[in-house]
């Protein structure tokens, strides 16, 4: 089920009311029922896999806590990540392996006889299998107490709002969460709707929207010139900002309507003024499971320093990895790993602070651009359709300056502007002015439900209702 | 106490939904006196198309149409009135729709349609297009299942009185604010002004034969949807018994369906036009006058202004020597 579609309104009204008119002990029923309800939607005998994990971490959790023996311990997590990595390894990649081993066998003319599988991706499978991942390694880190209730470790896992695309949460953040009762709170309800309307914004009228020029050209990049791909590139980055954090936003907003506290997944992304800071901005979920589950188990930064950036490097080619199997997303990780390895390495000899607050604005500012100009140049690995088709995309770049293709007409482009701006405005708001404008929050009420009102009109005028999913559900 | 908040909660948010409802109402009215209000451009075109033309010949198809068919010139050599009801990016379920609507009012002496056959090939958006139709479907309800194939949803929005002029702010606005920007068209005819330049083609020839090595793999697959709405097409026609030329008109490439991976929907072109014995099917794709000749293409999928009052004027004669219209 999509959030952007009619069938979750109706589900969201339904699932909450019910929610709030259950007595508490039932409501964990109500959410645990509506999750599987959400995931079948998608492909339904795709709920066994999750029911086999669940099972699986669930004992391996009680387990691992009662035995005191070292070695059993990490035997039991090392059979609760087998079973965990095994199941996105066979979903995800044993194509993408047989691919490779096809290429290797065809050097040598010879048949490879494993078959293709000829089956969908479960929805959503590499956010949850994270999040399983990391609550038996925490109760095996002794940081979090097993859960021995199975409908709730159910529920940790499924619970809808961030089921399919996160934020990928910690047991220590969402579990007792699970277990407290929660009254209805009126400021909680109306803030929770706010986040989700901003999050069906910037999902339909600017991720949808930018959609459509991004896709007529990266769909055939052999046909465009350099300043189209430029602007595709640039409209991209923005794309799957909103996409992802509209998401993001929608699956905050209705956990927080219920009572729920997600963790933030983003942090305004595009004022980043380096590679590092823009990784404790985007995706933070992600970036911190790799930072606590593998940057710091393979000795993160304290080890030489050749190690250290080894390290770094591996930690962003197995996200590229965990995004999809293709090298396409390979291609965009060991970018960013190279980002991240250059910008440690050079980080002692950038400029310092000036006296000068303006020379240091401006300075922000041309670091803020270049950063967005890496991260773009990375971007057109991640949506290009081939690795093929990501080098003709840079290729064609030389080009630049010749008369950009404008799509679908200058209808869409100017939409897509405006659209951008008021991203822009509001995102400068919360970055550097936080304390004003704050519209939606104000305490007249005019201005409230003015502001609210507006962005719902602004929704119904320049929203793309026939989008499709978001980007991140493949993953 | 909770009981109280919750009440506050439902108590503000009818009064919201209920504001939200006359805003809707309110805004809903300003959209559509600006909408139908449109003297120029392609917004009055499809009005003009769907809510009065009542020309003798009606032309209908996608952009090709619009940028090809001059209407003063078939209306001038034909003797007849002419109307192009074509429109930008759209495709054969929009022909069937504005012709369905048009002919419930009027029956035309003779039909045009402008084909292509990628218009019968899988291709999702032809049907996202059709919310341009959103604005008619309060008075023409015939129209209401042609957006039903942008989402089964659709017709629920129409609840909606905003809804309906989705994404047309801009233009409305540029019209209202610069009202001699959009280009006046010629009974539906709006002709496109740039020239092709040599060295484009070779570039577009050279690329459309890498893309080709690239496509040539996958397998030709009709799509059922447009086909069935290419017959719906045809159908209307022969119902009224109303002559109708089925056209692909010029291409810059000699038959490019094939660089394109269609041959099989042109063959389903012609064959499925061949059952109809009120229907004539004309083939301007290998035409020796256009292939090749960018002095008469704007880009490489229309032709311009000169090129298109060639075609226009070779058209409707053939047309009157083979005696069309009588």
């Amino acid at each position: 089920m999509l959030f952007n579609s009619v069938a979750f309104a109706l589900f969201y009204i339904l699932v909450t009311t019910l929610y709030f008119v259950c007595p508490y002990r039932f409501r964990w029923v109500i959410l645990l029922a509506a999750s599987c309800y959400f995931y079948m939607a998608f492909v339904p005998i795709y709920i066994l896999i999750l029911g086999f994990t669940i099972v699986i971490d669930y004992i391996a959790g009680i387990y691992i806590e009662k035995e005191q023996d070292p070695r059993k311990r990490k035997l039991l997590l090392v059979v609760s990540l087998i079973s965990n990595i095994g199941i996105l390894a066979f979903f995800k990649y044993f194509n993408f392996i047989n691919l490779n081993i096809d290429y290797i066998f065809h050097e040598f003319n010879w048949h490879n006889p494993i078959p293709y599988l000829t089956i969908l991706l479960p929805i959503g499978l590499s956010f949850h299998t994270f999040q399983a991942m990391s609550y038996t390694i925490e109760v095996y880190r002794g940081n979090h107490k097993a859960e021995k209730h199975f409908g709730i470790y159910s529920l940790y896992v499924m619970f809808y709002p961030q089921l399919v695309a996160g934020p990928i949460e910690r047991p220590q953040n969402i579990l007792y969460q699970m277990h407290t009762k929660y009254p209805f709170n009126y400021q909680l309800m109306t803030s929770g709707l706010k986040m989700m309307l901003w999050g069906f914004f910037k999902k339909l009228v600017i991720a949808d929207r930018l959609s459509i020029f991004v896709n007529s050209v990266y769909n055939n990049p052999d046909l465009h010139n350099g300043t189209t791909i430029v602007i595709a590139s640039l409209f991209f980055a923005v794309q799957i900002y909103c996409d992802f954090s509209g998401y993001t936003d929608i699956a905050i907003g209705c956990a927080k309507t219920m009572g729920f506290d997600l963790m933030k997944n983003f942090n305004r992304p595009y004022f980043a003024t380096n590679i590092q800071d823009f990784w404790r901005r985007w995706h933070i979920s992600l970036s911190t499971w790799f930072r606590d589950y593998l940057y710091i188990p393979l000795g993160g930064s304290k080890v030489s320093t050749g190690r250290r950036y080894l390290n770094l490097f591996i930690i962003f080619a197995v996200s590229g990895i965990w995004h999809g199997a293709n090298y396409t997303y390979i291609i965009w990780g060991a970018l960013h790993g190279l980002y991240s390895v250059v910008y440690v390495i050079i980080k002692p000899y950038l400029r310092k602070e000036s006296e000068n607050e303006f020379i240091n604005t401006i300075t922000r500012m041309g670091n803020t651009v270049i950063t967005i100009g890496f991260v773009t140049f990375a971007w057109i690995f991640f949506r290009a359709n081939s690795v093929g088709d990501a080098f003709t995309v840079i290729r064609n770049l030389k080009s630049f300056g010749a008369r950009p293709f404008m799509g679908d007409g200058v209808s869409n482009f100017a939409h897509s502007l405006l659209a951008i701006a008021i991203l822009f405005a509001v995102e400068y708001k919360m970055e550097f002015i936080p304390q004003r404008f704050n519209w939606f929050t104000s305490r007249n009420i005019v201005v409230r439900w003015g502001s609210i009102a507006l962005t719902v009109f602004l929704l119904l005028i320049l929203g793309v209702f026939n989008g499709g999913q978001f980007i991140y559900f493949q993953f | 106490m909770r009981q109280r908040l919750v009440l506050k909660f439902l108590f503000r948010l009818t009064a919201f939904c209920v504001l939200l409802f006359v805003l809707d109402r309110l805004i809903g009215y300003g959209f559509k006196t600006a909408y139908f209000n449109q003297q120029v451009g392609q917004f009055s075109q499809t009005t003009y198309a769907i809510d009065s033309a009542r020309a003798d010949v009606m032309v209908f198809g996608s952009s090709r149409a619009v940028r090809h068919y001059s209407t003063t010139i078939i209306s001038k050599e034909l003797g007849l009135t002419c109307y192009n009801s074509g429109r930008d990016g759209q495709m054969i379920p929009y022909s069937a729709a504005v012709e369905e609507v048009s002919l419930n009012r009027h029956k035309p002496k003779l039909i045009i349609l402008d084909i292509n056959p990628w218009e019968l090939a899988n291709n999702p958006s032809k049907y996202e297009k059709l919310t341009i139709l959103l604005p008619y479907c309060d008075e023409h309800k015939e129209l209401v299942p042609y957006i039903s194939e942008v989402s089964e949803f659709e017709r629920y929005k129409l609840m909606s009185k905003v809804y309906p002029y989705n994404s047309s702010i801009f233009i409305l606005a540029t019209n209202a604010l610069f009202p001699k920007s959009a280009k006046k068209d010629s009974a539906g005819y709006l002709p496109l002004e740039g020239v092709m330049t040599p060295a484009y083609l070779a570039e577009y020839t050279t690329r459309m034969q890498a893309r080709y090595q690239r496509i040539k793999v996958n397998k030709e697959v009709p799509e059922e949807k447009g086909i069935a709405y290419f017959k719906k097409f045809l159908d209307n026609t022969a119902k009224y018994n109303i002559k109708t030329v089925v056209v692909i008109s010029p291409t810059i490439l000699k038959d490019p369906f094939e660089l394109d991976n269609q041959s099989l929907e042109k063959k389903l072109v012609v064959d499925i036009t061949k059952k109809y014995p009120n229907v004539t099917f004309l083939d301007y794709s290998s035409d020796a006058r256009f292939n090749s000749q960018p002095q008469k293409f704007s880009d490489e999928f229309h032709l311009n202004r000169y090129g298109s009052e060639e075609f226009s004027t070779g058209f409707a004669r053939y047309l009157k020597a083979n005696r069309f219209v009588e």
